[in-house]
């Protein structure tokens, strides 16, 4: 039975190595992702860091000496530079004249809240606003003579935990992503070429022909995708080690590292992913009648794996979707980057669902095998 | 032997197979005679079991091809149409693959390779890819991955496409030679000369049943011509196909 199992894998192997532009290509991303991931990441950390001086537009200071004095006081000032953010502070006419009569006076923020760039800056702006407005009423409540804690009915104290390496949670989820995501995309042209490409050079009736199970053939198939898929784990996981290393983690206080232990632990959990991600793809190609129908297929198909990884790196992931396969391995992966515990119930149990997965893939496959219709395409 | 009892097929609306029956014995070749269209290629893809016959059966050395499928495809060699190459490999790495996928360990498949390579001249391509053979070339290389095993029953659907003189005759002779053997080799042609030269038995088949068969001496006495092609013509009762 594996003796059978083995001779297809060797071929199937030698077959796709002597392919080498198509298996380049598939691999291209492992060594492409990385890459691209540290050019984003440094453009991204310099637009993240704001600098310490916010300049703004304040119109009619005038009105109001003390306010602005508070807010240089918070380098928060007014500029003229080309390096201005696009914010205004409109302070009212009125406002000298309401703020000495202790009514509520106005000043208007005018800026793009949906501008991704501007909402740091308006916070802060707006941080400082608030902090300023509860000192002018503590005063006035002082001047009244009620102690200004009377206002304060809820002493809020945040302690902040983040360690450095846990801030760079959006970052970590790309970068964990871009890793998952190569165990589906380096094997694409392969898995294609040796299930839809078999049939379509019409070697797969001949295979069929010999005394091999529909079951033996799909698992050697597997296998060899999968092979190929790990080769493209490893490769990203290499490159992104060197290619993370030159990211200016330092800006923001944290750095992602991807020491040996974590190689390790990746190639570990990557092994199930990498076998479902075959018999998946193995499964789509065999359900398409021809190369090109697989093709679109498969990049269709394709988007489950990476919504459910995409839930754990934007942090929307529901309590359910935790324990989902490839959300429940990434989540895991994110943790032993930042150093916390390994959630062990989470991947084992995720491994084995997407253990379980790999075997329903293959069997449908299999079972494909044994109609006519798909043998010859018809 | 392959035996086939009452077999019938319909792929869509066309009946392929109607009530098919005929048996090739061991020790002698078998021709499946027939115009294109008439269904000698459902019909041996039914003997390999990848088609599955809507009723009747197909055995081969009396075992079922569908109740016992893998011990009755160990008993057979199937040279297909299309050849179904694999361009990236060359002949001998193609033909020693399919030798142990039919059983054989990696030893004796590899001494079973290179003698067939040998039998049939190709140790000069032995080592190229095959991407970029000719239609001779090609065929030869199908040839030995069907006979690379040494199984009992032979099946070739149209082994004389393309070959050209030279392979003709040595296929011919490799045919011969099996048979010598005690192989059963069956195979499907529509080109008279090759039937009437190499075939002791002759099944004439026409829109999926057997219309006529025997040695091509007695098929000439029974329609009363010189010729086997004349013959031909006059059981399926028309010339379409032969000028495939």
């Amino acid at each position: 039975m594996m003796r059978l199992v083995q001779v297809l894998y060797k071929k199937e192997m030698l077959d796709a190595s002597r392919d080498k532009r198509s298996v380049m290509a598939g691999l291209y991303y492992a060594i492409g992702a990385p890459i691209v991931m540290c050019v984003l990441f440094t453009i991204l950390l310099k637009q993240l860091s704001s600098p310490d001086a916010l300049e703004i537009t304040i119109e009619n200071p005038q009105a109001a000496p003390n306010l602005v004095r508070f807010l240089e006081g918070h380098d928060i000032s007014h500029s003229e530079k080309s390096s201005v953010k696009a914010i205004r502070l409109i302070i009212d006419t009125d406002y000298a004249q309401d703020m000495s009569q202790g009514r509520s006076a106005l000043v208007t923020i005018v800026a793009d809240k949906s501008d991704n760039k501007l909402i740091k800056s308006v916070r802060r702006l707006e941080m400082s606003l608030a902090r300023y407005n509860s000192e002018v009423a503590g005063l006035r409540l002082i001047s009244r003579g009620i102690d200004p804690s009377i206002m304060r009915a809820v002493n809020v104290q945040t302690q902040d935990q983040a360690t450095p390496d846990s801030k760079g949670g959006m970052f970590l989820g790309i970068a964990t992503l871009s890793i998952i995501i190569a165990l589906f995309y380096s094997a694409m042209n392969l898995a294609i070429d040796t299930s839809a490409g078999e049939r379509e050079r019409n070697s797969l009736a001949l295979l069929l022909s010999h005394p091999i199970s529909s079951t033996q053939l799909v698992l050697a198939k597997v296998a060899a995708i999968a092979s190929y898929s790990m080769v493209g784990l490893i490769l990203v996981l290499v490159v992104s080690k060197f290619a993370y290393g030159m990211v200016p983690w330092e800006q923001l206080g944290f750095s992602i590292n991807l020491d040996l232990m974590f190689i390790l632990f990746c190639t570990l959990i990557g092994l199930p992913i990498a076998l479902m991600s075959a018999s998946l793809l193995v499964f789509v190609s065999f359900m398409a009648k021809s190369f090109k129908e697989a093709q679109s297929y498969v990049a269709f198909v394709l988007f489950v794996p990476i919504g459910l990884s995409m839930m754990t790196t934007y942090d929307i992931a529901t309590e359910y979707v935790q324990w989902a396969p490839i959300a429940a391995q990434q989540y895991a992966m994110i943790e032993v980057i930042k150093g916390n515990e390994l959630p062990l119930m989470q991947v084992l149990l995720s491994s084995a669902s997407t253990l379980v997965l790999f075997a329903i893939f293959t069997m449908l496959s299999s079972r494909m095998l044994k109609s006519e219709k798909v043998v010859f395409g018809l | 032997m392959i035996e086939v009892i009452e077999l019938e097929k319909k792929i869509g609306s066309v009946q392929a197979l109607d009530k098919l029956s005929f048996k090739a014995e061991d020790g002698k070749i078998t021709g499946l005679l027939g115009p294109n269209g008439a269904g000698k290629t459902t019909c041996l893809r039914t003997i390999f079991g990848l088609l599955q016959a809507d009723s009747g059966f197909a055995k081969i050395d009396d075992i079922d091809v569908v109740k016992d499928s893998m011990r009755a495809k160990q008993q057979l060699g199937l040279f297909p149409d299309p050849c179904g190459l694999y361009e990236r490999l060359t002949p001998r790495e193609y033909v020693q693959f399919f030798a142990e996928l039919s059983g054989m360990d990696n030893k004796s498949a590899q001494v079973a390779t290179q003698s067939v390579l040998e039998q049939l001249q190709m140790t000069d391509i032995a080592d190229r890819k095959c991407k970029g053979f000719s239609q001779g070339q090609r065929m030869k290389t199908a040839l030995a991955q069907a006979i690379v095993h040494q199984p009992t029953n032979i099946i070739l659907d149209e082994p004389t496409r393309g070959l050209d003189v030279m392979s003709t005759r040595i296929l011919r002779d490799l045919l011969l030679m099996l048979k010598e053997q005690g192989h059963c080799v069956l195979f499907s042609s529509h080109v008279m000369q090759e039937v009437a030269a190499l075939c002791d038995h002759v099944v004439v088949m026409t829109n999926g049943k057997v219309v006529a068969e025997g040695s091509p001496q007695a098929l000439c006495e029974q329609t009363q011509k010189e010729t086997l092609e004349e013959a031909f013509i006059t059981l399926i009762g028309s010339d379409e196909g032969l000028a495939a």
